[in-house]
């Protein structure tokens, strides 16, 4: 059985825009999967979809055997990590307590009041400090950081929760090209050297199909591609993004409530 | 060149709000000064006798009053900070539950607000005097009555200040699957801390000028002295006391703003 399988998978959000329409996925532990399409055209919304941050309206989503219910989101998330493209740290907190954040799922409501964790906890963070090159900034606040900075501590923080899968939510859409480079090689190197399954929305055809094991494609909340980054033509490519240019155009609002 | 001049708007008139947002406030007090007796008669005739009080204020200070006044003065700062002190503890957990962001339950939200705003709505003075006619007189009373009203003032400022705190962070919490608390702790609470202090500073300011006065109704500090002075025309000790008010309230401004200083500096940081 696949690690992660999607069946009939619908979003619809409540101002009645539809993001995701039918969507029929299977992907195998491991793999480093790159999600593209055009904006508003639900690449978000399916890696949202997939720790229920923006539960699906219908469908199942199956994680390593476990599918998604109103009461085990928690549970879901606590070994799914995720990566964001404001990176999403708490800027007044330094980077350990920002890495340490992704071992509160598994720690009690007493010791996170005081700021407490185990020394287990910390070896953890010092451990994907050290993954993400960053452990000499551990005690530095985090809005101190450059971009690309903020985003390793971003990936240390999915790695503290010592995941089998990290959604990355264009991760590299805030940064800048050097930056990029660095962040995408370091989420291929993750994926290739812990096995960790990883899903990346891109907006850069090169990076997908330099980077990725697959590719996928979305438009306008179908699914309109699933192939090798072989199979991505420039031909597939038009198809991809062509077609919605003209959407686009005649449902502005669609494409704004849901950039 | 062609001066005409336009306001930055679709049809270059000023917006209808704007025009509204002068011309109501100017007809509403027009219209309501007659019923507030602003008379420019009384004002000018009671000049003279403000003249004379100001006047009667330039005599030598009672100095054997000094050692009093001390202990008074220190009794009000003392039951300023307690107060405070005490407030802070119970508007925090207050704070939290009516934040919309923050708390467990819409109902929860509504009824810790509408609590807040019930504590508000009355102004120490009056707390004062019920907590003295149930405690009897002294600093104790006066220290409840400001904590309380402290509690309804602080416990809006901190679920205001949690309510503006940027969501991002706060997802970014949610995403590892901890609990709602945990992201109170690690996402809003870090990031409202600037705002605390601000909002804990203007208090602290707020109350000792409140503490000053609670001794009209016997609730302790400096205030009964005041009055009594007052009403016996002992000049001597009301300048040594209106002084020595100023005296604290801008020590502790000063204070203030060093420490306003810091904490947006970042040398305050939660951790």
């Amino acid at each position: 059985m696949a690690y992660i399988s999607l069946k009939a998978v619908h979003k619809t959000y409540p101002n009645g825009y539809c993001a995701l329409k039918n969507i029929n996925l299977n992907i195998e532990a491991g793999q480093f999967i790159a999600v593209l399409g055009p904006s508003g055209a639900g690449k978000s919304t399916l890696l949202r979809a997939m720790n229920a941050l923006d539960p699906a309206t219908d469908g199942e989503i199956t994680i390593d055997g476990v599918t998604l219910n109103k009461k085990n989101y928690r549970k879901i998330r606590a070994h799914v990590g995720m990566v964001f493209q404001q990176f999403n740290l708490v800027d007044r907190l330094n980077v350990m307590t920002n890495v340490l954040v992704g071992r509160l799922a598994e720690r009690s409501w007493l010791s996170s009041l005081f700021y407490l964790f185990p020394k287990m906890d910390y070896q953890i963070a010092e451990a994907a400090l050290r993954e993400v090159d960053l452990l000499d900034k551990a005690w530095s606040r985090a809005d101190k950081l450059s971009g690309g900075q903020q985003q390793r501590v971003g990936i240390a923080r999915a790695l503290a929760q010592q995941p089998k899968l990290i959604l990355a939510d264009e991760p590299i859409a805030s940064l800048d090209p050097k930056a990029s480079e660095e962040v995408l090689k370091l989420l291929r190197k993750i994926c290739s050297e812990k096995g960790i399954t990883i899903i990346i929305n891109l907006h850069q055809v090169e990076y997908a199909k330099q980077y990725a094991d697959r590719i996928i494609a979305l438009n306008a909340g179908w699914l309109v591609f699933d192939g090798s980054p072989e199979q991505l033509t420039k031909a597939k490519q038009a198809e991809i993004y062509g077609t919605t240019i003209e959407e686009i155009h005649h449902e502005p609002e669609l494409v704004l409530a849901y950039a | 060149m062609n001066l005409s001049w336009y306001w930055p708007t679709p049809n270059g008139k000023p917006p209808t709000i704007a025009i509204l947002s002068i011309v109501l406030p100017i007809a509403v007090l027009t219209l309501t000064a007659s019923t507030v007796d602003i008379s420019y008669n009384k004002v000018f005739y009671a000049l003279p006798r403000m003249l004379d009080f100001t006047q009667n204020l330039w005599v030598m200070p009672d100095w054997q009053y000094l050692p009093q006044l001390g202990e008074k003065m220190l009794e009000t700062v003392e039951m300023t900070l307690l107060a405070t002190a005490l407030a802070v503890v119970i508007s925090m957990p207050l704070g939290i539950l009516a934040a919309k962001n923050a708390s467990p339950h819409p109902w929860i939200f509504r009824m810790t607000r509408d609590l807040l705003s019930f504590i508000r709505a009355l102004p120490e003075l009056v707390w004062a005097l019920v907590f003295v006619s149930a405690l009897g007189l002294g600093a104790l009373p006066g220290i409840m009555a400001l904590s309380l009203v402290t509690v309804g003032f602080m416990g809006k400022f901190i679920a205001e200040s949690i309510e503006v705190v940027d969501s991002k962070a706060i997802e970014g919490l949610e995403a590892t699957g901890c609990t709602k608390f945990q992201s109170i702790l690690y996402a809003m609470l870090p990031q409202a801390v600037p705002d605390f202090i601000g909002s804990l500073l203007y208090i602290l300011d707020h109350n000792l000028r409140a503490a000053s006065i609670l001794g009209l109704v016997g609730a302790g500090g400096i205030g009964y002295d005041m009055v009594m002075a007052m009403r016996l025309f002992n000049y001597e000790r009301i300048g040594m006391i209106a002084l020595s008010i100023y005296a604290i309230v801008t020590f502790l401004d000063r204070l203030s703003d060093v420490f306003r200083q810091k904490a947006i500096g970042g040398i305050l940081n939660a951790h």
